[in-house]
């Protein structure tokens, strides 16, 4: 621990921002509150603030970032590089320390978010030890009021004079270059020090009633207590307030910004919010979060429940910030976990701590946000919103899916949408995808030729496993455009007809001029290989139908299986689901038998934007194929 | 060939327009985009002949209804621009008392000279294809409705409140400097240009979607507002939107 003079300190920070080579951030007063801002002179910091309006991570990851430019005539390309001058951000709380430690690993989850990292990396956090307290902070109780790593250096005021702790040789450099007359601690100061930090703990005017480790299980205790959500989100505005403020939230939207040439343009990040209205909403108008309860409550679960599932830390480090700046006083955690806590006390259920996650980080390489350039080499009107597109990757090479896979497609100047893969892993040079006209993407890439160029992301997600389905009888359930991904593995099987057992498709729509794919499926009447069983819901008076006339569900008493050799293969509208799968158990099929693919808003198809989330699940990742073995204990899902 | 475009006032200050006219540099651009065939405020010609309608202001007389019928027949698109368009704007203040008294406080001894009915936006009479709200329009906001609609895409107007964009813009809160908000219950879209200047949102751009009125109103008078001003708070851009739910 080294010691320096406030006036030295000073000098320190001055010195600091006369190099014009760094980009000096600290703590500057905002009428009577607080913002980090760019320090234009030592002077400026304020280093007994008691928080600040946003959290630093605005610094790494900003409200508003342009990922990809666009050039009808060029395509798309990483933007500009920044300036790459490291930030140095002085006065940092330790909470929010723990928040960036927190959004580092979220970034870096499967693969790393390139933007993020290439600020965060470069930065210098200098910390320092809270001294005046918000009213609303519970640091202390999520554990987060002092910290002993995370930092480059870390000050305590002692007076006259800052304790530093050294936290990183980058930290050290960044003393030894700029500070003059820095001594080492005597016994007393870092006595003293570690006396500050018992007292910031003092300082906590919020009371958690109950152990934090508890929280995990709490949750997991009250999802399905709906009254009580509905309780405390009675008067949610829905604007947001709490998670936008929040320094472990990490959602976001991307959209796209053509210039007024509308030939060039940039796509750009901004924070989103779960709270949201639309925040799961997807291009055909389902909201998959449609209700105040239901956001509300996700807001809960993903900082207390999911995401400590997954990387073991509950993502709440007390800052308070959601508290204070929520209007109608319903986004306190320590009120809600309080009254969660008591409630379920009362009820006479034991809470016992929830065992520790099994947490295995991997980083495979980093997010790439900028599309490759594609061609639509043919298209095929299929029905009235539906068109086939075939599409075949400007640099030659082969997509490499695995079918149920999908793609983020680009159209220049709209913006990106996911779209499932339609041909089999067996079709090499080019691959389909079977488009419905349903959002502004969709629209526009209809109205696209052969010829045209669009951007093609991915293949995204975890797919169907064609191995382990080898010998099995495959039974194929289809509703409408859910014929599209399931067909990439339909075909597939077709290529590979020997490998499989009894085959069978099942494909309902609403009417006969809404069938996908019909002289495919007409050939298939002539396959002995093959059951093939349509249905229509109904058939209007001028249009011709002799097949089977009724829900998809009608046809499954139709067919007859052995529950032990086969796996149902089932896509459809999300209504359709539970039907099917419950005429499926009835015929005594194994939930690990039945495999599903699932449709969710996905913007970034990386599991890092939020909107796919159901539950802890993200289907973009994590899916878009399920066991429903795996899925059927998440709420949210079906 | 370059859409063919058109800009129509109803009862209004033609402050919208003024932001078109203003646009500056993005408006040699935007030329370059568009044929303006009639836009009183800048040019003299003018012409039936056109693709997109902008239209500004209030349906606030029977006689408004012909007009805007026959905008619609000769545009494909028709897009409202401003408060008094999209949701009625502080026109439908007046929809709080009789007409007749309105007329005669405004109008006085020659009342009966003037025809006027409930003021209402224009989707009350005809379909509206997109809308640009705020009192005035962003003008950023009117270059990204013109741009999408140029591009066949369908303009990306918030369906969050003010909040959002306040927050992102690290402004403290209006009821935290003690004064009257009604950010949370209203549309985004203008980057909370009011409540970055230091002063507060007045709900020009209308209520969002779904809003939680109970809680706003409630929010208004815990922070000390009387249910008289919290109404009053709402009546200023949210008449025609509250009447409605």
């Amino acid at each position: 621990m080294k010691i320096i003079s406030k006036g030295d300190f000073k000098s320190f920070v001055n010195a600091l921002i006369m190099d014009s080579s760094l980009n000096v951030i600290g703590v500057k007063s905002k009428a009577d509150k607080f913002a980090f801002g760019s320090l234009e002179s030592a002077d400026d910091l304020i280093m007994d603030y008691d928080v600040t309006l946003l959290p630093p991570k605005k610094y790494f990851f900003p409200q508003r970032e342009t990922l990809v430019t666009y050039d009808v005539a060029k395509g798309f390309s990483a933007k500009d590089p920044v300036e790459k001058k490291p930030t140095v951000i002085i006065g940092v709380h330790p909470y929010d320390i723990v928040a960036l430690l927190h959004m580092d690993e979220i970034f870096r989850e499967t693969k790393s978010d390139p933007y993020y990292f290439e600020k965060r990396k470069s930065s210098i956090i200098i910390g320092v030890n809270i001294q005046k307290m918000s009213k609303w902070c519970f640091a202390a109780h999520m554990g987060c009021a002092t910290i002993d790593h995370g930092y480059d250096l870390m000050l305590t005021d002692l007076g006259n004079r800052y304790a530093i702790s050294i936290g990183s040789q980058k930290g050290e450099l960044l003393l030894d270059k700029y500070a003059k007359n820095v001594q080492n601690a005597l016994a007393r100061d870092i006595q003293l020090v570690g006396q500050k930090k018992r007292e910031v703990i003092a300082m906590t005017q919020q009371k958690l009633d109950f152990s934090p480790e508890l929280i995990p299980e709490l949750l997991s205790k009250s999802y399905e207590k709906s009254a009580f959500w509905e309780k405390h989100s009675e008067k949610c505005l829905a604007c947001g307030s709490c998670v936008l403020v929040c320094p472990t939230c990490y959602c976001f939207d991307v959209k796209d910004n053509p210039d007024l040439s509308l030939e060039q343009g940039e796509r750009v990040r901004t924070w989103d919010g779960c709270l949201l209205e639309d925040f799961a909403k997807i291009a055909s108008g389902e909201n998959f979060r449609p209700t105040r309860p239901t956001r509300y409550r996700h807001r809960y679960f993903k900082k207390g429940k999911y995401l400590y599932d997954r990387f073991g830390f509950i993502s709440c480090v007390g800052c308070g910030r959601c508290s204070s700046n929520c209007l109608p006083d319903i986004a306190n955690p320590v009120n809600l976990f309080n009254d969660m806590y008591h409630e379920t006390k009362a009820s006479g259920v034991q809470i016992t701590p929830a065992s520790t996650p099994e947490v295995n980080i991997q980083t495979e390489g980093n997010i790439d946000y900028v599309p490759r350039l594609a061609t639509i080499v043919r298209k095929e009107v299929m029905t009235v919103y539906e068109t086939l597109f075939e599409i075949k990757l400007d640099d030659g090479s082969e997509l490499g899916h695995a079918p149920g896979q999908f793609v983020e497609v680009s159209v220049f100047g709209i913006g990106e949408a996911p779209i499932s893969i339609s041909s089999p892993p067996t079709k090499k040079d080019t691959f389909e995808l079977c488009v419905r006209k349903l959002g502004n993407v969709t629209t526009k890439l209809h109205t696209l030729q052969v010829g045209d160029k669009v951007g093609i992301r991915g293949p995204f997600g975890k797919g169907f496993d064609p191995e382990a389905l080898k010998n099995k009888d495959l039974l194929f359930i289809a509703g409408g455009l859910g014929l599209a991904p399931l067909r990439s593995l339909f075909n597939y099987v077709l290529d590979n007809r020997k490998d499989y057992g009894k085959v069978t498709l099942l494909y309902g729509c609403k009417e006969p001029r809404e069938l996908l794919f019909t002289e495919e499926l007409l050939a298939l009447t002539k396959r002995d290989d093959v059951e093939y069983k349509p249905t229509v819901n109904w058939c209007p008076e001028n249009e011709v139908w002799t097949g089977n006339i009724g829900v998809i569900t009608t046809l499954i008493p139709q067919v007859e299986f052995n529950p032990e050799t086969t796996y149902a293969i089932v896509c459809g509208p999300p209504i359709m689901y539970k039907f099917v799968i419950a005429d499926l158990k009835s015929r005594n099929v194994h939930d690990d038998h039945i495999i599903l693919s699932l449709e969710r808003r996905m913007k970034c198809g990386v599991g890092k934007c939020g909107h796919c989330q159901i539950n802890h699940v993200y289907v973009c990742k994590d899916g878009p194929v399920f066991n429903y073995s795996k899925i059927k204990g998440v709420p949210e899902a079906l | 060939m370059k859409p063919k475009v058109a800009f129509f006032d109803f009862a209004g200050c033609e402050g919208d327009q003024l932001q078109i006219a203003n646009l500056e540099e993005d408006l040699l651009a935007l030329l370059g985009q568009v044929e303006v065939v009639s836009f009183r405020e800048v040019m003299k010609e003018h012409s039936d002949d056109y693709d997109i309608a902008f239209v500004e202001g209030s349906c606030t007389r029977l006689q408004d209804e012909d007009r805007l019928k026959q905008i619609r027949k000769n545009a494909k698109i028709v897009v409202a621009i401003g408060s008094c368009a999209t949701i009625g704007g502080i026109n439908a203040l007046r929809n709080y008392r009789e007409i007749d008294d309105a007329k005669r406080i405004v109008y006085g001894d020659s009342a009966n000279l003037f025809d006027a009915y409930t003021a209402r936006p224009i989707d009350a009479i005809i379909p509206v294809d997109a809308y640009v709200h705020g009192c005035p329009i962003d003008k950023d906001e009117f270059l990204h409705v013109v741009k999408s609609l140029l591009l066949g895409k369908k303009p990306d107007i918030p369906t969050y409140p003010v909040c959002v964009e306040c927050k992102k813009n690290e402004n403290i809160c209006a009821f935290e400097r003690g004064q009257f908000c009604v950010g949370p219950v209203t549309r985004a879209g203008c980057n909370s240009c009011c409540i970055n200047e230091g002063t507060i949102c007045w709900g020009c751009r209308g209520l969002v979607d779904n809003p939680n009125e109970n809680a706003q109103k409630e929010v208004l008078i815990k922070n000390g507002l009387t249910v008289d001003d919290a109404i009053k708070k709402f009546r200023l851009y949210f008449g025609w939107q509250e009447r409605r739910r």
